[in-house]
């Protein structure tokens, strides 16, 4: 397939769960926060701003850090391109370029989502019903989802799809640990629970671990469960999945090595030593292996240079600029 | 004009106003064609017909079934209106101009292959002259010697046809370079089945849904021959940004190729690849949905970065097909669409049976002198522009515009032609809660392969404003679905119908 169209269906992918997970975040952020004191309120929000990575950029902003600001900022903000709408547009827009390649129903999902969100009120929803608001963005990112499982063809264009997808799940699992790691103690019930809940884990979890709420446990589950489709673990399995059957017969490609690593670390890694050692650092390699193995396939798959490629060579007349 | 109230309704006030009108005959009745569909009418309340409106309108949207239009640098989707009522074309005035096109697109290919590959025999016999062709901004040099395999140099053509006051089918442009607007025939098909499925019951209507194959099928004949059983064939659009992006896309898929880009595209050693996931792949036969001048930086404009730098080179070389062929322009000059009656004649041997519209060339003397006398009667259209931009329309422009028109025309006689007035047929179309009649025009298209093939209908475009003569979707214009209803309705059928027919 066309290594631009590749490219489009990865970031359609990545955006998407982008979309998702920060909805997830700030849902359950929002609803533990009511009965919170504005010091723990200000931090959580912090916590949330560094799990999406947008912790510099809402500085920037000099925007206060209350649950109004931030949530405006990561939901409806146009010139923040990590915002919910911003990435709903932007999967839309890259969807759009490779239209050929999706079926019918999957555009037309994909396209009422984005017309959907454009059309609401979304200050007004913040304000009034946030929980509505959310549930509606991971609902519309589920359907997009199942109708692409129901009516993709598993050729390339859904593996990269789903490629682009799960590393952008695995990165935001990652980041979701790290963050509450370091702000967590061990006996924050309520918050550990939110973290589950977050990526819709807490009914998976209780059915493994019964009630318990021990943070070794919530951190085994969401960074290591082999069952738990939102897990790290899980969504680096299916991304190397999707690599595996990318790669001719007999090849060993450079982004199936780095991810094959990558796995390989948290496959037999025990939870309890990595609590009793340094995780954030543990989870830091994840994530940057994770990065590694996203530039890797753009260099492998979407950039096809070609020694006469006038394009990239400029050659052009007039094309100093 | 039906006995029932719901459609009396409907049809409150409804007025011919001497024009001809495609619903009803010189006595007001309804045209024999027309007739199951107005029974079907029957029933319909205007809020039936509001209710299914929206039905459409979201269809169209979720599915992105746009244009785009650019106000103040900021493009607006819109959705291309199509009035829930349809366009009937019975089959034995659908046969006079399938004909009538065959004839005039096999002549439009042998025209341009004279001109491009062939001794330009229509010039040494004086039926056109030279100097008309070479000032025509759309003949191309740069295209002399580029071979276009079985000459179907007009792969797709989208002929745009009017009706006069007496209903005579009259050519209005060819548009041989790259029509739009098959997508929407099809779309408007699907949609109309959807929302009014009833109203398909009694009659046999052709499908319009085989374009892709059939295409495709002419893609791959003139694909160059070393390509052998299966040539790679591709769609290469402008991009995402252009305003027929929508009709790309869905002739990609529509085929089952890939929808390139010129920066997808390289060219080397007169080869051209596109960059895939798994390195370049040879492509065999581009239809190209970009205009010439941007087709190649090397070739026509540098500043081009649409399309691919060393494209005509491989075509030259007969290593890639580029469908249309490059320079079909030269035909669809409004100075030259004169002469095509005369091509027809040259070519074929044959008397056109479509007519074209009554045009004066303005470079000639007595042409332009009685032209300027009535030039409040006439339209005054530049002779390269397409899309209904730049014209004057005699009867409703002031006095300072005709005056400015007049100047124009004088300054260069060559860049413009004056037509008759044609007071184009009318069709009912749903305004608000009741029908009025608007003025249509329909683009049939017209694919040349192994042998010219015209698809069933075509796209019928509404001129929505009360009283306009411009039906284009770039000034206001909505599309209705046409029907080409079969020669005989089926024998069962008939079985069905006997009893009630005799009754």
């Amino acid at each position: 397939m066309l290594a631009r169209d590749a490219e489009s269906l990865f970031w359609t992918g990545r955006y998407l769960e982008r979309a998702e997970s920060t909805a997830r975040l700030l849902d359950v952020t929002y609803h533990s926060l009511l009965e919170t004191t504005p010091s723990e309120e200000a931090q959580a929000w912090q916590g949330v701003l560094s799990a999406v990575r947008l912790d510099r950029r809402f500085a920037e902003t000099k925007r206060p850090l209350s649950a109004g600001a931030v949530s405006e900022f990561l939901v409806l903000d146009p010139d923040n391109a990590g915002s919910i709408l911003s990435s709903v547009d932007q999967a839309r827009e890259n969807a759009r370029t490779v239209r050929e390649q999706l079926s019918t129903e999957l555009w037309e999902s994909l396209n009422s989502f984005g017309l959907q969100l454009r059309a609401r009120n979304l200050r007004a929803d913040l304000e009034f019903q946030p929980h509505e608001l959310y549930g509606l963005v991971r609902r519309q990112c589920q359907t997009v989802a199942g109708v692409a499982a129901e009516t993709m063809a598993r050729d390339e264009g859904w593996r990269f799809f789903t490629l682009g997808w799960n590393l952008e799940r695995a990165e935001m699992a990652c980041r979701l640990l790290s963050v509450r790691y370091r702000q967590l103690s061990p006996s924050a019930f309520h918050e550990w629970m939110g973290t589950l809940r977050s990526a819709s884990a807490l009914e998976a979890y209780r059915r493994t671990y019964r009630a318990s709420m021990d943070p070794v446990d919530v951190v085994e589950f969401l960074l290591l469960s082999r069952t738990f489709p939102r897990s790290v673990l899980f969504s680096l399995r299916t991304a190397q999945n999707q690599l595996d059957r990318l790669a001719e017969e007999g090849e060993t490609s450079r982004p199936r090595r780095q991810l094959g690593r990558v796995c390989a670390s948290l496959e037999y890694a025990d939870v309890r030593e990595l609590m009793v050692g340094d995780l954030g650092a543990e989870l830091f390699a994840v994530e940057e292996g994770i990065r590694q193995v996203a530039l890797s396939v753009a260099t492998q798959y979407f950039s096809n240079s070609h020694e006469f490629d006038l394009h990239s060579l400029q050659l052009m007349p007039g094309d100093r600029g | 004009m039906g006995n029932s109230t719901e459609v009396a309704g409907l049809f409150d006030g409804y007025a011919r106003d001497g024009f001809f009108d495609e619903f009803f005959d010189d006595h007001g009745e309804v045209r024999p064609h027309y007739a199951p569909l107005m029974a079907r009418l029957v029933g319909f309340t205007s809020d039936d017909l509001s209710r299914r409106g929206r039905l459409r309108d979201a269809a169209f949207r979720s599915q992105g079934i746009t244009f785009t239009v650019y106000d103040e640098g900021e493009g607006i989707e819109r959705t291309f209106p199509m009035d829930l009522l349809p366009r009937i074309v019975p089959a034995d005035e659908w046969s006079h101009i399938e004909a009538g096109l065959v004839q005039r697109v096999t002549a439009l290919n042998a025209f341009l292959d004279d001109l491009y590959v062939g001794e330009r025999a229509v010039i040494h016999d004086g039926i056109v002259p030279p100097w008309l062709i070479e000032s025509s901004d759309g003949f191309c040099r740069e295209a002399f010697g580029i071979p276009m395999p079985l000459g179907a140099r007009c792969l797709v053509s989208g002929v745009d046809l009017v009706r006069d006051g007496e209903g005579t089918y009259r050519v209005l442009e060819d548009n041989l370079r790259n029509p739009s607007g098959i997508s929407y025939v099809i779309e408007n098909r699907v949609a109309m089945t959807r929302v009014l499925p009833t109203v398909f019951a009694d009659q046999q209507v052709r499908s319009v849904d085989h374009y892709g194959r059939s295409l495709l099928n002419a893609l791959a004949r003139v694909a160059p021959q070393a390509s052998g059983d299966r040539p790679t064939v591709v769609v290469l659009t402008p991009g995402v940004f252009n305003a027929a992006y929508f009709e790309h896309v869905f002739l990609a898929s529509q085929m089952g190729v890939e929808l390139v880009e010129g920066r997808d595209l390289v060219v080397d050693d007169h080869v051209v690849s596109m960059r895939t996931t798994r390195g370049l792949q040879r492509v065999d036969v581009i239809y190209r949905r970009i205009d010439d001048d941007f087709l190649d930086p090397v070739v026509f404009r540098p500043d081009s970065s649409l399309g691919v730098p060393g494209l005509m080179a491989a075509a030259r070389a007969g290593n890639v097909t580029i469908a249309n062929a490059v320079g079909n322009g030269v035909a669809d000059d409004k100075a030259v669409y004169a002469y095509v009656p005369d091509v027809i004649r040259y070519y074929l041997g044959e008397e056109p049976i479509l007519p074209n519209v009554e045009t004066y060339l303005l470079w000639d003397e007595d042409q332009r002198a009685e032209a300027l006398d009535r030039l409040d009667e006439l339209v005054v259209k530049p002779v390269a522009e397409a899309g209904g931009y730049g014209i004057v329309i005699g009867p409703s422009a002031t006095d300072a515009e005709l005056d400015q028109c007049r100047r124009q025309v004088e300054a260069d006689p060559r860049g413009y032609i004056a037509q008759e007035v044609v007071a184009l047929s009318r069709h009912p179309s749903l305004v608000e809660d009741h029908l009025e009649g608007r003025h249509v025009d329909l683009r049939p298209f017209i694919l040349s392969g192994e042998h010219v093939e015209v698809i069933p209908g075509g796209l019928t475009r509404v001129a929505m404003r009360k009283g306009s003569l411009v039906v284009n979707s770039s000034q206001g214009g909505g599309s209705k679905d046409t029907w080409v209803l079969t020669a005989e309705p089926l024998a069962d059928e008939l079985d069905d119908l006997g009893p009630e027919m005799e009754a």
